[in-house]
């Protein structure tokens, strides 16, 4: 090479021995170099790892557990670093084991609908690679450009179309994980769903990867809808919307997707990259879409038009084309990341409600937002009653940071009081730790820890996530304000 | 950078009241920019270099955090800062891919002015950069003496002879391989209209336009530039050649002196004052035009200009769909895919325009690539300071390119050059082809077949 750059050598001996695993190319540990994985799609908390490794395949992932193990290292595994919830934010100077290096598709079996990837697999190209064959990945968070398919089996991931199809959970057929002691699991190896015995499978899916590193997934794979069509509803009145999307599902028609925006979050996603010229001055938006045998779609469309015509809809119209609806999800899919050009930071909520007390639920945040004097945007999946009030702040602005906190726990908690629950696809990470506290008692919380350990006995693998510890809730509290006024 | 300098330049910063925490010089990055960013990694699958290594500090998202990070005051400027903010390609995919329209490439070439300051490239790099970037592009005389010893190179038998003797076994590979595809000198449209001010529409002339003739291109391409004016010309358009014009300083830029940047837009912007329309047929350049009022941002009197000069500007490709071409009615009977250059697909959104181009010639079979709008790694003189990754990026690139097609076109000279080293190395058909050319070439053709038209007449 003409121009050749020198890099300090290593002096840290454990990191000597892992990049021996990985090899020297596949291990970052300069601060420079670390900054990037000092935080995921949580930026609230940022944290230093200790270094950060790119295995190539199991047994390196293997080596490199088995070695942390030994030497009381902790560690955690990281995807695309997309998650919200701050699951694969170092908070112990872990050595971050990134897997996006195996992103491999290692086999596709239409005969038995099912695909194996390696856990670095992007999710939307799982969808690409199988489309000319009539199937697709149904699970599709709003990141699926981006997001791997290790990370979905972490956070159980859902997304637009999980009202119909079920979350990540419901597509998994088989795993093969490392415990934190470096053993190998296979988990129903060939993908036989509905094996006897306990449903581990349904354990770690959504375990935010605090009990193994999952290294090879088997998925379901599903034949394309025969037919597909989508609406787009604009309403005057939040209120009118929420009756709309009561009415839609107690009318028996079950969408693929049922999403919701309100005035704010319009703002901002007509400020982004994929505006859709959405008309001035409305106070809800609902894209709803229907899928499956042609016959059926257009009484179902009919249902939809009418019950939103009852609810004194301004407009309503269904997508011409392909091209159109393209363009409705996109402008609604990219709609976090366009939060951006409408406020520096945003922090955003995972709540989960019984349908019929949206048009309650929402208020409340309204109250919330005028209380903290924080802009909020609802950008969600209205049809299963999952809830995502994005918090609008300027983290350059001392104390908004600390405000946006207090207003998300506010917002968890309206959540919890109607009886719902404080995450319904982003997990609770750092993030949502005490708010675990609205839902579980102590007992109910000791009873998972103590599943935990049976996996993750030394509480290596991404400790101090997921649940409060009572005796360190405190603690992480007074670190979080820390880190908000130090910002 | 010695101790000695480093204190110096730390104690007299040349606007201290300009800079901004760990940036100490001005025109120091944008922190309007990196605000619009809320770190949600939508970028990721569309960055190259992220794509190379799987390294979030080679992500965009990684690099705006890095970049803010030193306005935090967390990091400085220094080597291990420079590595992830040089080693981007500066190609746009993730303007396309932001959902919230961060601006990344000015934010990146705005902390590379910084690195260049900080840490002035000595050495052989230093004295390599400085010939190319100072010394040789914006002075047209010398780029045109270049061309002359290139041509003299090929002409002479000495390209012949170096090749026969193995010299180049002695260089680096990526050089080697750049001489093996360098293109046919032809005659620069500098040179050939040395004295013309207008080149005269053909027929009726329905409109003026300014163009501009490059530096690369007009020494290594003068052919193209000449089919630009050729196809102009023939859609009714008198072509001006402002004579003070310069290089459009993107490479100057793209490299971190922004100085020099400035000097030449400024020449170019007064250069062009005049003219209602500037037609470019580099990519790259045209983007860096459109891109004055972000380089000359803190400068209010420039920027006003700059901003009613890039109004102006316009690709080719655009320029003649905008405003109606004529379609030609011989064939070219061969099946072409299109490659987009970054700065035209994401540096100046313009897709479209060049396929339609391509299409309204009778005979293309026009077949799309996958990923077309992926770059092809050669990035100004990317590939020739970091030839590691632009070859890595143009292997991606070359999987993605259709096999069995017999041209492969595009709309900038640097990807030409790239594209035409990923054909021969990777032993594949297609010829390499601008846009503009095989509109030019399917004119002549026509022409040939009714001699006595107008134009013949009028000239």
């Amino acid at each position: 090479m003409l121009f050749k750059k020198k890099k300090k050598d290593i002096e840290d001996e454990h990191l000597k021995n892992l990049a021996k695993i990985v090899g020297q190319k596949s291990i970052l540990h300069h601060k420079e170099d670390l900054l990037s994985y000092d935080c995921d799609g949580f930026t609230i908390h940022k944290s230093l790892p200790k270094a950060v490794i790119f295995p190539k395949n199991t047994e390196e992932v293997v080596a490199a557990v088995t070695y942390c193990s030994t030497h009381n290292i902790p560690f955690l595994a990281r995807g695309a670093g997309t998650g919200l919830s701050g699951g694969a934010i170092p908070l112990h100077e872990e050595v971050v084991i990134s897997l996006v290096k195996m992103k491999n598709l290692l086999s596709v079996d239409y005969e038995n609908r099912q695909a194996v990837v390696q856990p670095g697999y992007v999710n939307l190209k799982l969808t690409n690679s199988i489309s000319a064959k009539g199937y697709y990945y149904a699970p599709d968070p709003s990141s699926q450009y981006v997001c791997t398919i290790g990370g979905n089996v972490a956070e159980n991931a859902g997304g637009a179309h999980c009202l119909k199809y079920g979350v990540t959970t419901n597509h998994i057929l088989g795993l093969e994980l490392v415990l934190p002691n470096g053993e190998i699991v296979e988990i129903s190896e060939n993908g036989v769903p509905d094996m006897p015995g306990y449903d581990l499978l349904g354990i770690l899916t959504g375990s935010e990867g605090t009990l193994g590193i999952v290294t090879k997934i088997t998925v379901r794979i599903l034949k394309n809808p025969e037919g597909k069509k989508t609406v787009l509803a604009y309403f005057d009145r939040v209120e009118d919307g929420s009756h709309a999307v009561s009415d839609i599902i107690s009318a028996g028609i079950v969408p693929a997707a049922l999403e919701m925006m309100d005035h704010t979050a319009i703002e901002g996603v007509e400020a982004g990259a994929f505006p859709v010229g959405h008309p001035k001055g409305i106070e809800a938006l609902l894209l709803i879409e229907v899928d499956g045998i042609i016959e059926g779609i257009d009484e179902q469309i009919d249902q939809i038009l009418s019950v939103c015509r009852n609810h004194n809809v301004r407009d309503v119209k269904v997508a011409r084309d392909e091209e159109e609806r393209g363009r409705w999800w996109a402008n609604r899919k990219t709609g976090f990341g366009a939060m951006g050009a409408i406020s520096p930071d945003y922090l955003v909520q995972d709540g989960v409600i019984p349908r019929s007390t949206l048009p309650k639920v929402l208020n409340n945040i309204k109250e919330i937002s005028n209380e903290y004097n924080l802009r909020i945007a609802n950008i969600f999946h209205a049809g299963d009653g999952n809830l995502h009030p994005l918090i609008l702040f300027d983290s350059r602005i001392e104390g908004e940071t600390e405000k946006a906190l207090k207003a998300g726990t506010a917002c968890l908690k309206a959540c919890a009081d109607v009886g719902g629950s404080i995450t319904g696809e982003h997990g609770v990470g750092i993030e949502k730790k005490e708010e675990m506290r609205f839902i579980f008692t102590d007992d109910e919380l000791e009873a998972q820890i103590a599943i935990r350990e049976v996996f993750n006995p030394n509480d290596l693998l991404n400790k101090g996530k997921l649940f409060p510890t009572p005796s360190r809730c405190m603690d992480i509290k007074k670190v979080i304000k820390e880190t908000a006024a130090a910002q | 950078m010695t101790a000695t300098e480093k204190e110096l330049s730390n104690e007299s910063p040349p606007c201290a009241t300009n800079k901004l925490s760990n940036y100490l010089w001005e025109d120091h990055p944008d922190e309007n920019k990196w605000a619009d960013c809320v770190h949600c990694g939508m970028c990721l699958e569309s960055c190259p270099t992220y794509l190379e290594t799987g390294q979030e500090q080679h992500s965009p998202r990684g690099r705006v955090h890095l970049i803010k990070s030193v306005a935090e005051g967390k990091l400085e400027v220094n080597e291990q800062f420079m590595d992830p903010v040089f080693q981007c390609l500066d190609c746009r995919a993730c303007t396309t891919a932001c959902p919230a329209d961060v601006d990344v490439g000015g934010l990146i070439e705005e902390a590379r002015g910084q690195v260049r300051q900080a840490m002035p490239l000595t050495g052989m790099k230093g004295a390599i950069s400085s010939f190319f970037l100072k010394g040789l592009f914006p002075h047209p005389n010398r780029l045109q003496a270049a061309g002359g010893l290139l041509k003299f190179y090929q002409k002479s038998g000495l390209q012949k002879a170096v090749r026969s003797t193995g010299a180049l076994r002695v260089m680096p590979k990526h050089l080697a391989e750049m001489e093996a595809i360098m293109p046919e000198i032809t005659t620069s449209v500098r040179k050939k209209y040395k004295d013309v001010e207008v080149i005269p529409a053909k027929g009726t002339p329905k409109a003026q336009v300014a163009m501009l003739k490059g530096c690369i291109m007009d020494v290594m391409f003068g052919d193209i530039n000449q089919s630009t004016i050729n196809v102009l010309t023939h859609n009714g358009n008198d072509v001006e050649l402002p004579k003070n014009q310069t290089c459009c300083g993107a490479l100057h830029v793209h490299a971190g002196d922004r100085e020099t940047g400035k000097k030449l837009a400024k020449q170019n912007i007064e250069a062009f004052e005049k003219s209602n329309k500037v037609v470019v047929n580099a990519a790259g350049c045209g983007c860096a035009l459109k891109e004055y009022p972000e380089l000359l941002r803190n400068e209010p009197e420039w920027k006003e200009r700059a901003e009613a000069f890039s109004e102006k500007v316009e690709d080719i490709s655009k320029y003649l769909y905008d405003t109606g071409y004529e379609k030609p009615t011989s064939s070219i009977n061969k099946r072409i895919t299109y490659h987009d250059a970054c700065h035209l697909a994401h540096g100046q959104g313009v897709r479209h325009e060049p396929r339609q181009l391509l299409k309204d010639i009778p005979g293309v079979t026009f077949i799309e690539q996958p990923n077309a709008d992926t770059c092809c790694g050669s990035a100004g003189i990317y590939n020739i300071t970091n030839p590691e990754m632009a070859t890595a990026v143009l292997e991606r690139k070359m999987e993605n390119v259709p096999d069995d097609v017999d041209m492969i076109s595009m709309g900038n000279p640097g990807c030409m050059l790239q594209m035409a080293m990923g054909v021969q190395k990777y032993g594949r058909s297609g010829e390499i082809v601008h846009t503009v050319q095989l509109l030019d070439w399917a004119y002549q053709e026509d022409q040939k077949k009714q001699p006595q038209t107008t134009d013949a007449r009028k000239e």
